[in-house]
């Protein structure tokens, strides 16, 4: 998430708000009556200009945050949670199509080439993620349920569901989750008996062999992410399949494309991620790398077997670059803006404005075939 | 996979790590891990390539009078001449049909008229279209109508009644005319090339291009004209064909002699018109060969095929049953042909003295599905096509005298095996343009059902 930052004055705790905007700028040349109404309507006031607590005496008791730099960030209507040390955190962008919410960041697995810091325990973000979910605007155009693993929440996951359905009716939202505890038809029929809004449930599959698949996640989930993918099938769920493409697994794309296809034509796409090198992906970079590149035979046979079999499918986190021409189509601007970067290479490409670039941490380690074109 | 991969697999020295080994358990024919998982992961891929089982008869076929106006070749039919009008359905019949039709538990009806020519009564047609919409509308199901006719008696007024309540005609069309004027003969003697492309015309103007589709049969004539026939059907702007073998019943049989070929002629007949197909395709030309694209759908996708012909167990009955004009019920059109001819061993009962639970669940029925599901007849049990063919115990019956009939010299099983082992050749070259025209076959198909068939456990 996108964070900027300036100095906090009267904040002793984290505090979530959503971002309004009034025209403030007058408040340093008087401790005028009016400024102080205003600001005290709020529960933090954010201003980029200095503010002193000898000259602001009137409002020298309210939380404030001044001296914030990059404030043209703040958007009407997005959402911040706000730190004693005067850090700025955009937890969500109103117009932005990249929302997501952190349900936890717990996980029962481990994969090889986690971007993320997995917590063993985690204090409940429910209640947080309930107040996120009300700040939100009804015209949100999307919003993504993640993690860790979700659904560890257990059935803290369909209240968060439950206030989507409520506050926003018109949004569609995806959860990424596993899929193991899916395999519990029971917990998959509470997600259906909510009756959602327009629903995707994401699940990786990196393998088309349950053990390749297991080594790649650090338990054995094999089975289980299957079985919770029929479950939801079975409940007629929009069901899309993720696969991250690492050193490990690159030589089977082409059979797990067979093997999602014979197994689960059901599923409404498929998407083969390019990794996200962070955290565990970085610890075991030697164990997970290859060069993007290498894998391009290999992935061309598995996108081509499954767009002649009808299935919709994508190439997401790549580099046109490195793309061969005929997969362009199914190439994606997949990435973050908030950790979206170019490189200086990139900069004079006739292609950047088409293509997706890369993760803020692929600045050292990416495709050695980038190049301008 | 490559014999000594093959050598190392049975004798259980191919390393569980090798691609070979990997490939052929992503297919779950081998595991080295869990197998109770992989059982149902095979027990949903075996469902759902059953899915034509789910919903029962839909296809119900309807003998409106055995007059003809025709006078083919190669006519399976018993036909009566054209003004015995003794032969005609009557309204009683076919309403007590129409209520039966009724009664398939089946969401998907299809009725079809057949004959003789249907047109010759075509007041019947008339009704039964009109009944069955009428009850419909208290079933609500998903209903059809196809009209098998040579058209030479439809006019306008026809072809708008069709139009008006979505019958579609399925009409036949051998090839070029002098080819098509030398097999289908009118009783007056003439060819009826000429009265077909008008009327196909004709039907199109008032129903549209895709209310006519046409059929072909292939008699020996037939066998030098791989290239006109299908140049002909692609100039009448049909978008496929189903290069038919003659069935060897009925009139068909006692002209052997004048229309006949051998097996072998035909399967090298099939391959020419294929490989002049697949190549006009990848030129461009849309156009599918509808028995190779149903064995396609089955050899590379996950899904049921709905084709009455070639199912194991049988579709004969159960997926699809035919009428005739007196009320009689019979498994199939063959079995029709055959009680023509005295042998009433497929006949289901009468719309008039049976129920429909006689009809359906006669030990009759009962052994005819369990002795034609190949997966346990014999030499179809281990044949490595199995997957992809069907049973076809009529036929079974009558060319070798008993339902479970003998492989060895049965002229269906050496057909399919030829053309499917010939298909496996293609996909196994994995010609880049040839797989892309055989995937846009299967994807313009509707006998794909793509419904997957998973159970909770």
């Amino acid at each position: 998430m996108k964070q900027i930052s300036g100095i906090a004055v009267n904040i002793h705790k984290k505090i979530l708000g959503k971002v309004a905007r009034k025209p403030l700028n007058r408040f340093l040349r008087s401790g005028s009556d009016e400024i102080r109404v205003i600001a005290r309507g709020y529960p933090v006031l954010i201003t980029s200009n200095e503010f002193n607590p000898e000259k602001h005496k009137r409002i020298s008791d309210i939380p404030i945050v001044h001296s914030v730099k990059d404030i043209t960030e703040l958007k009407e209507g997005n959402v911040v949670l706000i730190e004693p040390s005067g850090g700025i955190n955009i937890l969500y962008e109103k117009e932005s199509i990249q929302n997501t919410i952190m349900v936890t960041e717990k996980c029962n697995c481990a994969c090889i080439m986690c971007p993320q810091e997995i917590k063993k325990e985690d204090d409940s973000k429910t209640e947080f993620n309930l107040k996120l979910i009300s700040l939100m605007n009804k015209s949100t155009k999307f919003l993504a349920l993640t993690g860790g693993e979700p659904t560890l929440v257990g059935d803290d996951l369909f209240r968060l569901l439950m206030a989507c359905k409520e506050n926003l009716p018109n949004t569609p939202l995806i959860i990424l989750t596993n899929g193991i505890l899916f395999s519990n038809f029971e917990y998959a029929k509470k997600l259906v008996l909510l009756q959602n809004q327009d629903l995707t449930i994401a699940i990786p599959l990196y393998a088309d062999i349950d053990n390749m698949h297991d080594y790649i996640i650090q338990t054995k989930g094999f089975h289980k992410t299957i079985q919770g993918i029929y479950n939801l099938a079975l409940l007629k769920q929009k069901i899309e399949i993720r696969v991250v493409i690492t050193n490990v697994n690159y030589r089977r794309l082409p059979s797990l494309a067979e093997f999602i296809y014979h197994n689960f034509p059901f599923v409404v796409h498929i998407a083969f991620m390019g990794m996200e090198t962070r955290a565990l992906a970085e610890k075991n970079i030697d164990l997970v790398w290859i060069d993007p590149y290498d894998y391009m035979p290999y992935l061309k046979r598995a996108v081509n077997y499954l767009d002649r079999a009808m299935m919709d499918v994508s190439i997401y986190n790549q580099q046109l670059c490195v793309l061969p021409k005929d997969l362009w189509p199914y190439s994606r601007k997949s990435i973050s803006s908030w950790k979206n970067i170019y490189l200086e290479e990139c900069q004079s490409c006739l292609a950047k404005d088409k293509c997706g670039g890369l993760f803020s941490s692929s600045e050292y380690k990416h495709s050695l075939h980038i190049k301008r074109m | 996979m490559p014999n000594e991969d093959f050598g190392k697999l049975i004798t259980r020295k191919l390393d569980v790590n090798s691609d070979a080994f990997l490939n052929l358990k992503s297919k779950h024919i081998v595991t080295n891990t869990d197998i109770a998982p992989i059982v149902d992961m095979l027990a949903v891929k075996y469902r759902t390539k059953k899915a034509f089982l789910n919903d029962f008869t839909s296809l119900h076929m309807v003998v409106v009078t055995l007059r003809c106006n025709s006078d083919c070749q190669y006519c399976q039919v018993t036909r009566e001449e054209k003004n015995s009008k003794q032969c005609d359905m009557t309204i009683r019949t076919a309403k007590k049909i129409v209520d039966l039709i009724f009664k398939s538990p089946s969401s998907n009806i299809k009725i079809e008229f057949q004959g003789g020519e249907p047109i010759l009564n075509y007041s019947i047609v008339k009704y039964i279209v009109k009944y069955a919409k009428k009850l419909n509308k208290k079933y609500k199901k998903q209903l059809e109508f196809v009209i098998c006719t040579n058209l030479t008696l439809s006019d306008k007024a026809i072809f708008r009644f069709f139009k008006k309540h979505n019958v579609y005609i399925s009409t036949s069309l051998d090839g070029p005319k002098e080819l098509h004027d030398k097999n289908r003969i009118l009783q007056d003697g003439k060819g009826s090339y000429d009265i077909v492309i008008n009327r196909i015309n004709e039907a199109r103007s008032v129903m549209g291009e895709d209310g006519v589709d046409a059929l072909m049969t292939t008699t020996n004539l037939s066998l030098k004209y791989s290239k006109e026939i299908v140049d002909e059907y692609i100039k009448r702007g049909f978008h496929g064909i189903f290069i038919r073998a003659l069935n060897p019943y009925g009139f068909a049989k006692k002209r052997e002699k004048e229309v006949g070929y051998s097996t072998d002629e035909f399967i090298k007949f099939y391959k020419e018109v294929l490989m002049y197909i697949i190549d006009l395709n990848i030129k461009r030309t849309f156009f599918m060969e509808y028995y190779a694209t149903l064995f396609l759908t089955r050899i590379l996708t996950p899904f049921s095929t709905g084709f009455v012909d070639l199912q194991s167990p049988t579709g004969a009955g159960i997926q699809g049953v035919i009428y005739n004009y007196d009320g009689n019920v019979y498994v199939a059109d063959e079995g029709r042909m055959l009680a023509a001819m005295g042998d009433k061993r497929f006949l289901m009962g009468n719309v008039y003295k049976s129920t429909y639970k006689e009809l359906f669940c006669s030990n009759m029925m009962i052994d005819l599905i369990k002795n034609s599901c190949l997966e346990c007849l014999p030499m179809c049990s281990y044949c490595a096509f199995q997957t992809y063919c069907g049973a076809d115990p009529v036929r079974n019956y009558s060319t070798q005298g008993d339902i479970i009939g003998y492989r060895p010299t049965s002229e269906v099983c050496k057909k399919n095996k030829a053309i499917i082992q010939f298909l496996m050749g293609l996909i196994e070259e994995n010609n880049d343009e040839i797989m892309d025209v055989f995937w846009s076959w299967i994807n313009r198909s509707k006998r794909n059902k793509r419904e997957v068939c998973i159970e909770t456990n």
